[in-house]
């Protein structure tokens, strides 16, 4: 019996063909050996980038983004709940506060332009049009959503009827991949938010090059992300959360694990403050530095687009330095 | 993998003063600098407040949204000011010259120079002297205390450098401190007075100064009677054979 067994175990391992990278097998390798061989290899020649910590072809990450997004649009609430033990919604506020909406002053009684960015559900775009209108009585300030994921739209389109923008011109939305929104003139928009989202894009610094683009001189770049945890005890203790009890949830509450597995390891990839902070400098922003929520789970951060004559001055400094 | 060093500030600190190598810029950088230059003059109406802010960025060719650049709001605002007014102290050369003249047409000693110094910088306050208490509010939040207690630090620095002091001893600092402590009190009288001219102020001011000098000549002589009796004592003692 044992003899059949082993016999069969052995031939069926025959079958399998590994590449052959994965012939020698060591000890320590054993779960990358699980995990490696149902990976697509993308082909040599073709541009890369990482889609969690799979490395995947650029054109097939929007797909799979789309995917994830898709099967989470309905259920994005109650996930970030959970998983964030409604942190999230602190986290939200406080950046809408923070940038303040809809402050104007007396020779400029304007409303705000404001573009948010991979914010389907809604979720900023509401609360910054709320913070306008109820904090700095601004009622003319408006807002276009804009999302690649027609689903997280529909989901906005729905929740924006329990609001009073339903159907109001302060409220549109809007179909655009965010590196390419030609659909928005130049030197448009006093404000570009984008939460949550800029960790999905295929190329953030296009993207950030694209929201330079359509911000007015003095326009606010405004960006809340996952970041870096600064304190080390706190960050193993994140950390096991986030691998372990996060795709969890996924699995308990939506039934997928994989899409929620793919968050943690989007989160882990994304770049620190410093770094971050870096990228939105070389798009031409002046920043004021960022600001960590929770430790540096998330963080906030900002850049002013320069008038042309302190572009300028600025793109001279730096070739200086 | 990403380091974990946070940048470094923008404007680097400096332990030494020199003639030669002024210090690199200020605690602004230049976009923001160009906005709080243009902020200031909206101060006397609007008070230390964001809509300063937003007109002096409309002012500058910014947009209120702009203000964003300050996440500390309104207290950059504040800290700008105390930041310009400190440096515009070293332009009183008729003050900080070695052989400046005083009101009474003698030359000023040190001690006469800080308190001119004092107050041309209270005067500086004059146009502003009635939105002061809420600069002082916004100076007082808990988050906003080590910026303003390191500029009251620098004033009064500022104050005995420009005055010629020359202390390299305790005294250093003792001065340092009572001035800081009287400038702070001076300034949140002046607030509150209406008489012509501040003269309350001044005579506030002279009656802190005058305290410093008795309270610091009581200080010194007692020290010096608890050094001579302690050295008479031991000197007693050694005398009857005792081994100290």
């Amino acid at each position: 019996m044992a003899l059949r067994i082993s016999a069969r175990q052995f031939l069926r391992s025959a079958r399998r063909s590994y590449p052959e990278c994965h012939c020698i097998r060591q000890f320590s390798s054993t779960v990358q050996q699980a995990v490696e061989p149902t990976q697509p290899q993308p082909p040599l020649n073709e541009r890369t980038t990482h889609f969690g910590f799979e490395t995947v072809a650029e054109a097939q990450k929007e797909q799979r983004v789309a995917g994830v997004f898709s099967n989470i649009a309905a259920s994005y609430d109650a996930m970030n709940d959970f998983m964030s033990l409604g942190i999230h919604r602190l986290w939200k506020d406080h950046f809408v506060r923070s940038i303040n909406p809809g402050t104007t002053n007396p020779t400029n009684p304007q409303g705000w332009k404001m573009l948010d960015i991979a914010g389907g559900t809604g979720d900023i775009a509401f609360r910054l049009l709320d913070h306008s209108t109820l904090i700095n009585c601004n009622p003319a300030s408006k807002i276009i959503v804009s999302d690649i994921n027609p689903e997280m739209l529909d989901e906005g389109r729905k929740r924006s009827l329990k609001t009073s923008y339903a159907n109001s011109p302060r409220l549109e939305f809007l179909l655009a991949n965010a590196e390419n929104l030609s659909e928005i003139p130049d030197n448009s928009i006093d404000l570009y938010t984008v939460a949550f989202g800029i960790r999905n894009f295929t190329n953030k610094q296009k993207a950030l090059g694209e929201a330079y683009r359509v911000l007015k001189p003095g326009g606010v770049f405004a960006c809340l992300e996952f970041s870096g945890v600064t304190n080390p005890v706190f960050n193993a203790v994140y950390k096991r959360w986030s691998f372990g009890a996060i795709p969890l949830i996924g699995q308990l509450v939506v039934g997928d694990r994989d899409s929620y597995q793919y968050l943690v390891e989007s989160i882990e990839r994304f770049p620190r403050q410093e770094e971050f902070r870096g990228m939105i400098e070389k798009a031409g922003f002046a920043t004021p530095g960022w600001e960590d929520l929770t430790g540096g789970i998330a963080a906030v951060h900002k850049g002013v687009k320069p008038l042309v004559s302190d572009a300028v001055e600025a793109a001279a400094r730096r070739v200086e330095v | 993998m990403a380091t974990k060093t946070r940048p470094l500030r923008l404007y680097s600190k400096r332990f030494y003063h020199s003639y030669d190598h002024p210090a690199p810029g200020g605690p602004f950088p230049a976009i923001e600098t160009s906005i709080l230059r243009v902020s200031t003059p909206h101060i006397p109406t609007h008070g230390f407040t964001n809509t300063s802010l937003s007109l002096g960025a409309q002012d500058a060719g910014y947009l209120p949204a702009s203000t964003n650049l300050f996440p500390r709001g309104a207290f950059s605002l504040v800290h700008y000011y105390l930041y310009t007014q400190r440096l515009a102290l070293a332009a009183h050369t008729n003050i900080t010259a070695a052989d400046a003249v005083g009101e009474n047409g003698y030359v000023m000693g040190v001690g006469g120079k800080v308190r001119a110094l004092v107050w041309e910088r209270l005067m500086a306050n004059k146009a502003v002297v009635h939105r002061w208490q809420e600069a002082l509010a916004l100076m007082a939040q808990p988050s906003n205390i080590p910026t303003s207690l390191k500029e009251l630090a620098a004033l009064s620095d500022e104050i005995w450098f420009l005055a010629g002091d020359k202390s390299v001893d305790s005294s250093w600092y003792t001065k340092r401190a009572s001035l800081s402590t009287i400038y702070a009190a001076t300034e949140l009288f002046m607030t509150t007075d209406k008489s012509a001219d501040f003269i309350d102020t001044r005579e506030f001011l002279d009656r802190r100064l005058g305290d410093v000098k008795v309270v610091g000549g009581a200080v010194g002589s007692v020290s010096q009677w608890v050094g001579f009796t302690a050295h008479a004592g031991i000197n007693v003692l050694r005398s009857k054979g005792v081994r100290i």
